[in-house]
């Protein structure tokens, strides 16, 4: 598993280096003392785990994972601000306090590769993105796409359907796009992108458009050209 | 609407509950008072009920908007404050006041005279004034009233004793908790796990490395835990720590922490408070250097000005960042004890008026 350390602090990622010595699944592509390093460090090398330090000159980790198209698996390293970590919501990341016990490391890649061995590999060249980060407001989510079930073009940003929360996040719809897995989602019209997963029923409605209604949520119209598209996708 | 502004008019209490209470004792008080008035003038003086009943309503109501507006009286001329020797006499004034006002009006009104004579031996000997309707009335409702004022200053009295005693016991848990903050604050929990964090790095590095900011993280320490202590300390001393930690920062911070200093030898025997430099140090790299990424000078200058000590500490700032307020408990504690040593005769200032610099300065007495 390729791995980036982004620390300010010299000796705390020489320390964190050695520490992750032991662990040959482990492999560290890079390294970064702040936010634009890091920014063209994943770039650079795409790693799949940041091990990431909050504050930082000139932006906290949470202002890169902001910054990045796809959010990679995060293990947070902090001295003291673990508080910041519990800023997210819903779903709880790891974090690690400094100096770090080299048992907690180990708990942490072990939860890592549990939760990996779920995942599916992306085929594409240019892999579908899997996790968002999202910041809306003070909160924070890592949102899992597979769970999204609608997302809504809202001007230069888009709202994610998700469960019970809707978060807002600063990307136009048709950027996103790009980048979901088309196997997942679909455009249903100008303005929605539906999770296939989610589709509960579909109906024909007058003048060649098709009505999706998703499970838990609303009934979505799919636009006449695109409904040509949906029936050789799905063989209606 | 009219109601409203009736109510408005007559509730001044600031708390509802209180205003409850008030009232339930006005028309509890003046209910006992009516029906044993009442019990009297039909059992006693054989007066006809309706007429008794009639008149007696209309007097304990006139009684409780009397004492309704005395209250409003004696709050806004803030009789709870007087001693018992101005207190009283305006009581029993206000009283008598009152008492011959309705005794009057009942001795007018009620069918007079009502006194039954009935002991033909006894009588003669009591001087004729007590038996006169008209003064016994009169003093039957002047001890009213007074009763009245005492029960109202017995219960508001323990009611403020109760609110003064859950307020001392707010504030020391405030105090308690403000103490609590001021040793975390200048324990400065970031750096310290920062610092073990290095120390831990260097350990296989460069153990004397280690070993020496193992020293220097403990002189700090023992000395911030030991600063609530003393109260003054000389420079030179305090320097010695400002050194401790800028070594231990440094470890962290590589080349991005430079330091320059520019202290007088006359300033070194100089006792300012303990703390306040290092408080002020900190500051400036929790706030400036650690934030640029190309980290920057701090600059300490100390020196002497006839009898006052002028120190200076000079640090780079993000220029983004608002010239917020310092997050202060540190320095504002510094600042605030440099007041009270000192009084006017001494000074802190943090100047914020340049975008990119944080100037702190701090002006004091040599102590002789």
């Amino acid at each position: 598993m390729k791995a980036m350390i982004v620390d300010d602090e010299p000796l705390a990622r020489r320390e964190l280096r050695r520490l992750l010595a032991s662990f040959p699944t482990i492999e560290i592509v890079g390294e970064a003392a702040n936010v634009e390093e890091a920014v063209a460090g994943v770039e650079r090398w795409q790693p799949e785990l940041l091990f990431l330090d909050i504050q930082m000159p000139g932006g906290t980790g949470f202002d890169l994972l902001a910054r990045l198209d796809q959010a990679p698996q995060v293990i947070f390293t902090t001295a003291y601000d673990h508080h910041a970590v519990h800023a997210f919501e819903v779903n709880a990341l790891d974090y690690l306090l400094k100096p770090i016990e080299p048992e907690r490391l180990a708990a942490a890649v072990a939860r890592l590769h549990a939760a990996k061995s779920h995942q599916l590999q992306p085929t594409s060249q240019e892999p579908a993105i899997e996790r968002l980060f999202v910041r809306d407001g003070p909160r924070c989510w890592f949102v899992p796409l597979q769970e999204v079930s609608l997302i809504v073009s809202e001007g230069n940003y888009v709202r994610l359907h998700w469960g019970k929360a809707q978060p807002l996040l600063a990307r136009p719809l048709s950027s996103l796009e790009q980048r979901l897995d088309p196997r997942r989602f679909f455009r249903a019209n100008r303005r929605q992108i539906i999770n296939l997963d989610f589709i509960e029923s579909v109906d024909l409605g007058v003048g060649g458009q098709l009505h999706a209604q998703l499970r838990d949520g609303p009934e979505i119209e799919i636009s006449r050209r695109q409904a040509r598209i949906f029936r050789t996708l799905t063989t209606i | 609407m009219l109601a409203a502004m009736v109510y408005e008019y007559l509730d001044t209490d600031a708390r509802p509950a209180d205003a409850r209470t008030y009232w339930a004792c006005q028309f509890a008080g003046w209910g006992l008072y009516g029906l044993a008035q009442l019990y009297n003038a039909i059992e006693a003086l054989h007066v006809p009920a309706g007429r008794a009943l009639a008149e007696i309503a209309a007097l304990n109501a006139a009684a409780i908007a009397l004492t309704h507006l005395l209250r409003n009286f004696m709050r806004r001329h803030r009789w709870s404050t007087m001693p018992l020797r101005a207190l009283l006499p305006r009581s029993l004034a206000v009283s008598v006041a009152l008492g011959t006002l309705l005794g009057l009006a009942m001795h007018f009104t009620s069918i007079a005279p009502m006194w039954v004579l009935g002991d033909e031996v006894v009588l003669p000997q009591i001087p004729g004034f007590l038996l006169d309707p008209m003064f016994v009335r009169t003093c039957n409702w002047s001890l009213a009233f007074f009763f009245w004022i005492a029960i109202y200053f017995g219960l508001t009295s323990l009611r403020d004793q109760h609110v003064a005693m859950l307020r001392q016991s707010e504030l020391t848990r405030a105090l308690q908790l403000s103490e609590l903050r001021l040793l975390k604050s200048q324990l400065n929990p970031h750096f310290l796990f920062n610092s073990l964090n290095s120390v831990r790095a260097l350990i296989a590095d460069d153990p004397e490395c280690a070993q020496n900011a193992v020293t220097q993280l403990a002189r700090t320490l023992r000395y911030t835990l030991r600063s609530g202590q003393e109260e003054l300390v000389t420079l030179e001393r305090e320097l010695e720590i400002v050194d401790d930690y800028l070594a231990l920062e440094s470890l962290r911070f590589g080349d991005r922490l430079r330091i320059e200093r520019r202290i007088e030898a006359s300033v070194l025997g100089v006792r300012i408070p303990v703390m306040l430099l290092q408080t002020i140090v900190e500051n400036a790299i929790k706030h400036g250097i650690a934030h640029l990424l190309e980290g920057g000078t701090l600059t300490i200058s100390a020196a002497l000005h006839g009898d006052t000590l002028h120190i200076e500490v000079k640090n780079p700032r993000p220029a983004s960042e608002h010239p917020a307020s310092p997050d202060g408990i540190g320095v504002r504690n510094s600042a605030e004890r440099l007041r009270l040593l000192f009084g006017a005769r001494a000074s802190f200032e943090l100047d914020l008026s340049h975008a990119d610099l944080a100037l702190a300065r701090i002006s004091m007495p040599r102590e002789s």
